[in-house]
């Protein structure tokens, strides 16, 4: 396979300059990420240290095997809702190997609200249960959340795709024979119960794990009870009595050992079959995706250029490089593992349009993950590209994509508009994963655009009432729009509502997309059907 | 000889010794048959040897202590000889006499002379009166205070062992008059728990003495020749630990006395069979007869590397009947040999002995080098028996080479399951002392300091670390059983 | 989760650093470069090729190495993994009976598997033991009494410090 040859100055002015920009969007993204891990009040922290409990995600450091990468997904989810008062919408999800093999992690945070769940906090939940489902990967939940935030009851009770939700995966996962274990270290309330009670293993701390439908204060209220928590729900009991849980644990640590232990007796199910070959890192630096990424999302630049600092050593077999050049189709390996990978370069024609449908006719026969590099503003449009079929055209690339059954794959790269994003794979179409670079910006259109759009029906609306074009009235019109616009394009946006599965410094795109890949093989892919068309 | 002198021996001991015995056995054509206590079952010499007979006790050592079961052994399996080994029922007069009553051979001497040399006070006095020097001394007695009264005329240092002793139990130094009347009580009560007897005898301490001795070999009609000395002052808690022919540096003309004079004992007692005479050496070149061992000798390789004498050969035709003139000249020396006790026990806890069991036994082989041992892995080291384990011989035409030859045998010489003094012995040949041949029977002591386990170095240390790891199941998991592509990809955080 | 070893009776904290292209691991914090199957018997560290011979008996692993022996045991962390820490903290009756004898009081130290009463039912003695090593905290047997199946007799807590 040809090796990418890059065409990039790194001496250049625009280089350093988009190298600087990028560094300082990827220090913002650090930083953020940090605050949403690790900046708590002192009160919650005190109150952890008082009940000898560790932080989240120390229990999770403790669990994974050493040495292993984790994937954290979503750690910026609800960093703009409810104030920001539930970082990493207090649950912390990821992926990596305990016991040498590939499990999803998913734990409450005790020190957000005593582990409460907010709304956004059942949506990552119910997508980390539906990535267990479409990957076939075994779940770990390392419980500890007092339940449901009740101020927001409404929004995290009744609908489908909300709390309910979360104990259907598991209940599904169960039956496809995909493994889950629960680690109890602290309470398990109302629906939380439910977790350990729906997972095929489970684990108690003595002393602070509790598992029960009502709390002692409910409990009192309801039947005038009165009852202990260890009474109600502790270790002792529930492994010795009701049978809930099955193991009891002394501390924490104890815990988070029986935890591997359990793990370590679990089959490794046989996963699908790729075309690997040894891993090689890139030829050209990663590093130098900050000087290629451009500091205004309206320059333009060519995605092979980041291809080639994402690859396994920057080895392109490109398809059709002469036709439908605006999209750039090509096989590749990622940390060994055979893609195809489409990427925008400018926006889609008729003939590009064909060709990534082609293209991934091509891959699906050839049971070859996809990986989706957006930088889309959207089909062409106008009376010429109308008249070719441009939504004839497009509608094939997205039923081609949407119709096929191997894994897919989307990374935001800087922009995803219009009906571009449902041709790459937008997160409607089920996508194994999605990530998003902290420069890209999401939108039905941008919003400069939208501005001007929006400014032009106002215009034509004073005018037909008759009315006067005040120009302050329309500038702020303008002004206002684009401000809407810029907190929702914007990648933070995008992640704290889990439009994304998290925000990815660019450089580590590589190795995000070489553990979703693997994990994407946990589950067979099917027959494709329909044969490869030559549109 | 033509014909084999037996038909079938029987060895009445257990461990290397019974291994090595029934090696001489297989090369004379005679077969051989064990005894064996049930937990030996499956020990290497019941496995070597042609036919093996189980003998029960309370404890493992009473049953190769219970001299008629032996003898019941021996003729139910049809032996015309027992070979006693060393230890347990090798210097047992009584044993000697049953062997030759039931109708058999006893691979040894006279039991007679087993029990003139067995008493040290009777040893001391047949030495004397035929003029070999002897330490001056007390004679045994169980009245303390005539002991201690006499016993201080002698002067001190002081030596007070038990009459029936040996092996260093109930020995006791004295250095000063005002120490005597504790230690002789002590002793006596000593003497009277390890041996139910009593009596004990003090003789003059030769302070920082060499342990000479010199291996004789009689046919009983007059017939003696002596093999040479051998060097065995290496010792901790009075037993040997390294042992070396000839003794280096001795002055030709204190040689040829000492090995005269043993010489002399053994005609005068027309002795029969192989026996050692063992002598103490001081500094001022005045030695002193200690005792005679009627038997074959733990350290009794070294004598044969050096001469090319296969002594239990020997044993067993003069057992069976063969002559040696009168005047043999002792055979000529070939270079210098040197034994390593390898014992189950712990250098750095005043070498008390270890169990364990060997979970891997491998060791080096060369023309020069002579493994004996009776072991096999997975077997247990208990406190049931003595804790030497093996022995160690190498063969070099100088001392320096076969020390050099030694040091690295050892350091190829794997025996794992159990804390050994392999390593200490090492340090012990490379001590610049040891390498001058400035021994003496306190020389463990003496160099206690330098002898000491030295730390590690960090690498070597980190190094075994690392291979120990590798040898956790549980760490080997977390290393090899990682998939990919997470063990290409390593520890990543996003 | 830290790998400990006892090596010769001190501390050692092992990391894996990397696995692939090549072994990496740390040993207190110093690097070295394993290639584990350069032999056998041996393997290559830092390039520099270490022969060894291994003996594991029980929960220790004898090492040879360069002519000296090193012991080495695999530690525990505080709980985990238990040979006395784990399982439960009652002592309960299998069936219903009469407590024979009380062997151990509130307050006294029991290690796993330590006789804590002797009960009798339907003509058969049994000891019920220590589940985990703990102390007595309270003792709800005495001799003569009788109780239900699955009745508490005793419960343990853990000592502290461990």
């Amino acid at each position: 396979m040809d090796r990418l040859q890059s065409t990039i100055s790194v001496s250049s002015e625009a280089f350093r300059r988009h190298d600087a920009h990028n560094r300082r969007l990827v220090a913002e993204l650090r930083a953020r990420q940090e605050a949403a891990r690790h900046q708590r009040p002192a009160r919650d922290l005190e109150r952890l240290a008082r009940q000898k409990k560790m932080p989240a995600r120390q229990r999770i450091e403790k669990l994974l095997d050493p040495g292993t990468p984790f994937l954290e997904l979503s750690t910026l989810a609800a960093n703009m809702a409810y104030g920001g008062e539930a970082p990493s919408a207090s649950s912390i999800v990821g992926i990596g190997v305990v016991a040498g093999r590939e499990v999803m992690i998913r734990a409450d945070d005790p020190t957000v609200k005593g582990g409460a769940w907010y709304p956004l906090t059942m949506k990552k939940i119910v997508r980390a249960l539906d990535i267990a489902m479409e990957n076939r990967l075994p779940v770990i939940h390392l419980c500890d959340s007092a339940g449901g935030f009740l101020p927001l009851q409404s929004e995290l009770f009744p609908d489908k795709y909300v709390g309910g939700r979360i104990f259907r995966n598991q209940s599904l996962l169960s039956k496809m024979g995909v493994k889950q274990l629960a680690l109890v270290f602290g309470h398990c309330t109302a629906g939380g119960a439910y977790i350990p009670g729906l997972s095929d293993y489970s684990v108690i701390v003595r002393g602070s794990g509790a598992v029960f439908l009502g709390g002692p204060p409910l409990v009192k209220a309801a039947t005038g009870e009165e009852v202990t928590v260890e009474e109600l729900g502790g270790a002792e009991m529930h492994t010795s009595v009701s049978g809930t849980c099955d193991w009891p644990a002394d501390n924490e640590e104890h815990a988070i050992a029986l935890g591997r232990e359990i793990v370590a007796q679990w089959d490794r199910p046989k996963k699908w079959e790729a075309q690997w070959q040894a891993p090689e890192p890139p030829l050209h630096d990663p590093t130098e995706l900050y000087g290629i990424i451009p500091d205004d999302i309206k320059t333009s630049f060519d995605m092979r250029e980041v291809i080639a600092r994402i690859v396994d050593g920057s080895r392109f077999h490109e398809y059709k490089p002469n036709y439908g050049t605006t999209l750039v189709c090509g096989f590749a390996h990622i940390w060994g593992f055979k893609v195809g990978i489409l990427a925008n370069n400018g926006v889609l024609f008729n003939d590009s349009s064909i060709k990534g449908a082609h293209f991934i006719e091509l891959c699906d026969q050839n049971n070859t993950p996809l990986v989706f590099l957006q930088n889309i503003t959207g089909y062409m449009v106008g009376r010429e590209y109308e008249r070719r079929g441009i939504t004839k055209d497009g509608a094939k690339m997205i039923m081609a994509q949407t119709c096929s059954k191997v894994p897919k794959f989307t990374v935001m790269c800087n922009g995803s508009f219009g009906a571009g994003n449902y041709g790459m794979c937008g997160r409607a179409f089920d996508g194994r994963f999605l990530f998003t670079w902290p420069n890209s910006q999401i939108g039905v259109m941008g919003g400069e655009q939208a501005a001007k759009t929006l400014a032009e029906v106002k215009i034509n609306q004073i005018r037909r009432n008759g009315g006067d074009v005040d120009p302050q009235e329309i500038e702020a019109l303008i002004s206002q729009t684009r401000a809407a616009y810029q907190q929702q394009l914007s990648a933070y946006y995008s992640t704290s509502e889990l439009w994304d599965d998290g925000l990815l410094d660019p450089v580590d795109t590589r190795n995000a997309l070489g553990i979703a890949i693997s994990v994407s093989l946990n589950a067979p892919i099917g027959e494709p059907g329909y044969g490869v068309f030559r549109f | 000889m033509n014909n084999p002198a037996f038909s079938k021996v029987l060895i009445a001991n257990r461990g290397e010794i019974a291994c090595r015995v029934i090696r001489t056995l297989d090369a004379m054509g005679i077969a051989s048959a064990a005894v064996h206590h049930p937990a030996e079952a499956a020990a290497r010499h019941v496995r070597m040897a042609g036919e093996a007979v189980a003998i029960h006790g309370d404890t493992p050592v009473a049953a190769y202590l219970d001299g008629a079961q032996i003898i019941a052994a021996a003729k139910a399996t049809g032996a015309e000889a027992i070979h006693p080994g060393y230890g347990f029922l090798s210097e047992n007069a009584g044993f000697a006499q049953a062997v030759i009553e039931a109708g058999l051979t006893f691979i040894g001497p006279d039991h007679a002379t087993i029990a003139l040399m067995g008493d040290k006070i009777s040893a001391r006095t047949f030495a004397a009166a035929i003029g070999v020097p002897v330490a001056p001394s007390v004679l045994p007695t169980e009245d303390l205070a005539d002991f201690t009264a006499r016993a201080g005329k002698i002067g001190f240092p002081l030596l007070i062992k038990a009459a029936a002793g040996g092996g260093g139990k109930g020995m006791i130094i004295v250095r000063h008059a005002d120490e005597l009347q504790a230690a002789a009580t002590r002793a006596a009560s000593e003497a009277l728990r390890y041996f139910r007897d009593g009596r004990i005898y003090a003789e003059t301490y030769v302070d920082a003495p060499r342990h000479i001795e010199v291996q004789v070999l009689g046919d009983g009609e007059g017939g003696v020749i002596h093999l040479h000395e051998r060097e065995c002052s290496v010792q901790r808690r009075f037993q040997k630990i390294i042992e070396e022919a000839p003794a280096p540096d001795l002055p030709p003309s204190l040689r040829e006395e000492i090995c005269a004079a043993a010489l002399r004992i053994a005609m005068a007692a027309r002795y029969r069979n192989a026996g050692t005479v063992e002598f103490i050496l001081g500094a001022d070149g005045r030695f002193f007869f200690l005792e005679m061992n009627t038997r074959l000798q733990v350290e009794h390789p070294v004598t044969e590397m050096i001469t090319g004498i296969d002594l239990v050969r020997a044993q067993i035709e003069i057992a069976a009947g063969a002559a040696l003139p009168a005047a043999l000249p002792a055979p000529r020396i070939s270079g210098h040999a040197i034994e390593c006790r390898i014992c189950a026990e712990d250098p750095a806890r005043d070498f008390l002995p270890e169990s364990g069991r060997i979970g891997r036994l491998a060791f080096p082989t060369a023309p020069w080098l002579r493994f004996e041992h009776g072991l096999t892995e997975g077997q247990a080291i208990t406190a049931d028996f003595d804790p030497m384990l093996a022995k160690l011989v190498s063969h070099g035409p100088d001392r320096e080479t076969a020390i050099n030859r030694m040091i690295e045998a050892l350091k190829q010489l794997t025996l794992l399951g159990v804390t050994t003094n392999i390593d200490y012995l090492i340090r012990v040949l490379d001590h610049p002392a040891f390498r001058a041949g400035d021994l003496h029977t306190g020389f463990v002591s003496a160099h206690g300091a330098a002898l000491a386990l030295p730390p590690t170095g960090r690498q070597a240390r980190d190094h075994a670390a690392i291979l120990a790891a590798l040898g956790c199941r549980e760490f080997a998991e977390l290393v090899f059983a990682t998939p990919e592509p997470y063990a290409s990809m390593g520890f990543w955080r996003n | 989760m830290p790998f400990t070893l006892l090596l010769d009776g001190e501390p050692c904290e092992i990391e894996i650093l990397a696995r692939q292209p090549r072994l990496l691991l740390a040993v207190n914090g110093r690097t070295y470069l394993v290639e584990p199957k350069a032999g056998d018997g041996m393997v290559r560290i830092d390039g520099e090729t270490v022969a060894f011979a291994r003996a594991e008996i029980g929960e220790t692993q004898f090492l040879r190495i360069a002519g000296r022996t090193h012991v080495a045991q695999l530690a525990r962390q505080g709980g985990a993994g238990g040979g006395g820490g784990s399982g439960v903290n009652a002592v309960k009756a299998p069936m219903p009976g009469l407590v024979i004898r009380v062997h151990k009081q509130a307050g006294e130290a029991v290690v796993r598997g330590e006789a804590v009463i002797t009960i009798e039912s339907m003509k058969l003695q049994m000891a019920l033991n220590a589940p985990r090593d703990g102390v007595i905290a309270t003792l709800l047997a005495e001799e003569g009494g009788s109780f239900d199946k699955d009745a508490v007799l005793a419960l343990l807590v853990s000592l502290e410090g461990e």
